[in-house]
């Protein structure tokens, strides 16, 4: 295997692209001109001058992963491509490769970024703002941040010097299991602000707080029927319309 | 609301909208974020943090995946806290029922966002098929000026939803405000925290964790407990 010959000042071009890798995003091929996007400084210094039609078509086709881990893919492709002009032979070539690792690293992402990371800063934002905590919105973009920006840098400098192995190294990080454990904190957290604002709200009736209780249910009731599918929306709906006409009689 | 105020919340929502899907995903995007933003520019901050405590969990178990387009918050936050801007100053309506009033009509309204969001999508089809051309006629820049395009089909699709919220919520807020914030007003917190409630109710139920209802329930009995002995 030759050493790298793509200058670190273009790799890391193709990193800061990333942050436009679903910029022309639609439904036919989602993201494929986002990773040629990201790809086109790199394979312009392999060729010389703008790469041959070939390998920019060989670009348009289908292609959607996570955002995030999108960068994984682009540096392996960038190297492997560079291994193909070299005339090397490779187990793998760079369309195969994407096309073998995007459902993956999308399954990947989608569970521990939007699935567990967004909700837990989110959460811990909201709980903060409660507590009259102004930089709240601060503290929730820096919980997600960090491991965001982290995994777009890493994933595009590791998917280029570690190539096929860098999917290796995305499986030591067991990143599916970390995924269950902020959720799971989530939940615990979700549980929290609900119970304070319980108290919040016997309080404010002059109630006793014990009667926070019979907010569990339905909650409960409400968690049951959104997985039954009835959304965010009907259950606002509902809600709304119950409390004006009640405070409608009271009036 | 004058001109540098539209103007203002327009940028804020194609910018912010574009952090949606198009740039980074930093999460600038979420209402918690979004809506103080708005409101820190516009004057009115701290309607702004409450629209966004308000907004913050509502939709956030819909996850972006795939071909899904998730109901657009964050122009229910920007136009949520500009139409709060609105009553203030045409109604001199302030405070929580008031900010309650503002999200009640912004919520429907942003309905529009996906249907808006849609259509962007489906416009970068037409994108992704004249750079399909460019690419078979080796044209590496039109590919790259194609792709950036993009982004302005999602600006573009922001500032309309934004736009809608805030025009047909200004002329529905207008004649119903009056009529309306004395009963918003007895609610009193039950209609606040009914939002924070059904956020967190549905994302119980979209967490997929075995044992998430158990952990859900344990917690809010122990915090309950402690805050009752405190």
């Amino acid at each position: 295997m030759k050493s790298a010959q793509i200058p670190w000042l273009v790799v890391l071009r193709g990193c800061g692209r990333s942050c436009l890798h679903q910029a022309s995003w639609n439904f036919e091929r989602m993201q494929n001109l986002g990773l040629l996007y990201q790809l086109l400084p790199g394979l312009r210094r392999l060729y010389g001058g703008a790469p041959p039609a070939a390998v920019l078509q060989s670009y348009t086709g289908y292609f959607n992963t996570h955002p995030y881990l999108a960068p994984w893919i682009a540096g392996t492709a960038l190297r492997l491509e560079e291994r193909q002009l070299a005339g090397e032979t490779l187990p793998v070539d760079a369309m195969a490769f994407r096309q073998m690792v995007m459902a993956p690293y999308a399954a990947i992402g989608d569970a521990l970024f939007w699935g567990a990371l967004r909700p837990l800063a989110a959460v811990v934002g909201l709980f903060l703002a409660m507590q009259g905590v102004i930089w709240a919105p601060l503290v929730m973009l820096t919980l997600f941040n960090l491991p965001h920006l982290l995994c777009r840098c890493a994933g595009w400098l590791l998917g280029y010097v570690q190539e096929l192995r860098s999917a290796e190294t995305l499986q030591r990080l067991h990143l599916p299991d970390v995924a269950i454990w902020l959720k799971e904190g989530t939940i615990i957290l979700l549980g929290v602000l609900c119970g304070i604002l319980a108290v919040r709200g016997c309080e404010h009736q002059a109630l006793e707080v014990l009667w926070g209780l019979s907010l569990l249910p339905v909650v409960l009731l409400f968690a049951w029927l959104a997985r039954r599918g009835v959304t965010s929306f009907a259950l606002v709906i509902i809600t709304t319309a119950s409390l004006l006409g009640l405070a409608l009689v009271v009036q | 609301m004058g001109i540098a105020e539209y103007f203002t919340t327009g940028t804020l929502a194609m910018l912010l909208g574009l952090d949606r899907v198009a740039f980074l995903q930093c999460m600038v995007s979420r209402p918690l974020v979004a809506a103080p933003l708005t409101g820190w520019l516009l004057g009115v901050p701290l309607a702004g943090l409450e629209v966004g405590m308000l907004l913050e969990l509502l939709w956030l178990g819909r996850l972006p995946v795939g071909t899904v387009i998730p109901p657009d918050d964050t122009q229910v936050a920007i136009g949520a806290t500009a139409l709060a801007l609105t009553l203030e100053r045409l109604l001199d309506l302030h405070g929580m029922p008031a900010v309650i009033l503002c999200v009640l009509v912004a919520i429907p309204l942003g309905q529009v966002g996906q249907y808006a969001d849609g259509r962007a999508r489906r416009a970068n089809g037409q994108l992704a098929r004249k750079a399909e051309a460019a690419a078979a006629a080796g044209n590496s820049h039109q590919i790259e000026w194609l792709h950036l395009c993009g982004s302005g089909h999602f600006a573009l699709a922001s500032l309309c939803t934004c736009a809608v919220i805030v025009a047909i919520g200004t002329l529905i807020l207008y004649p119903l405000a009056p009529l309306l914030i004395g009963v918003v007003r007895e609610t009193g917190l039950g209609l606040q925290y009914s939002f924070t409630l059904i956020g967190a109710a549905v994302l119980l139920g979209t967490l997929n964790v075995s044992r998430g209802l158990y952990l859900f329930s344990l917690a809010f009995v122990a915090t309950l407990m402690v805050l009752w002995l405190r």
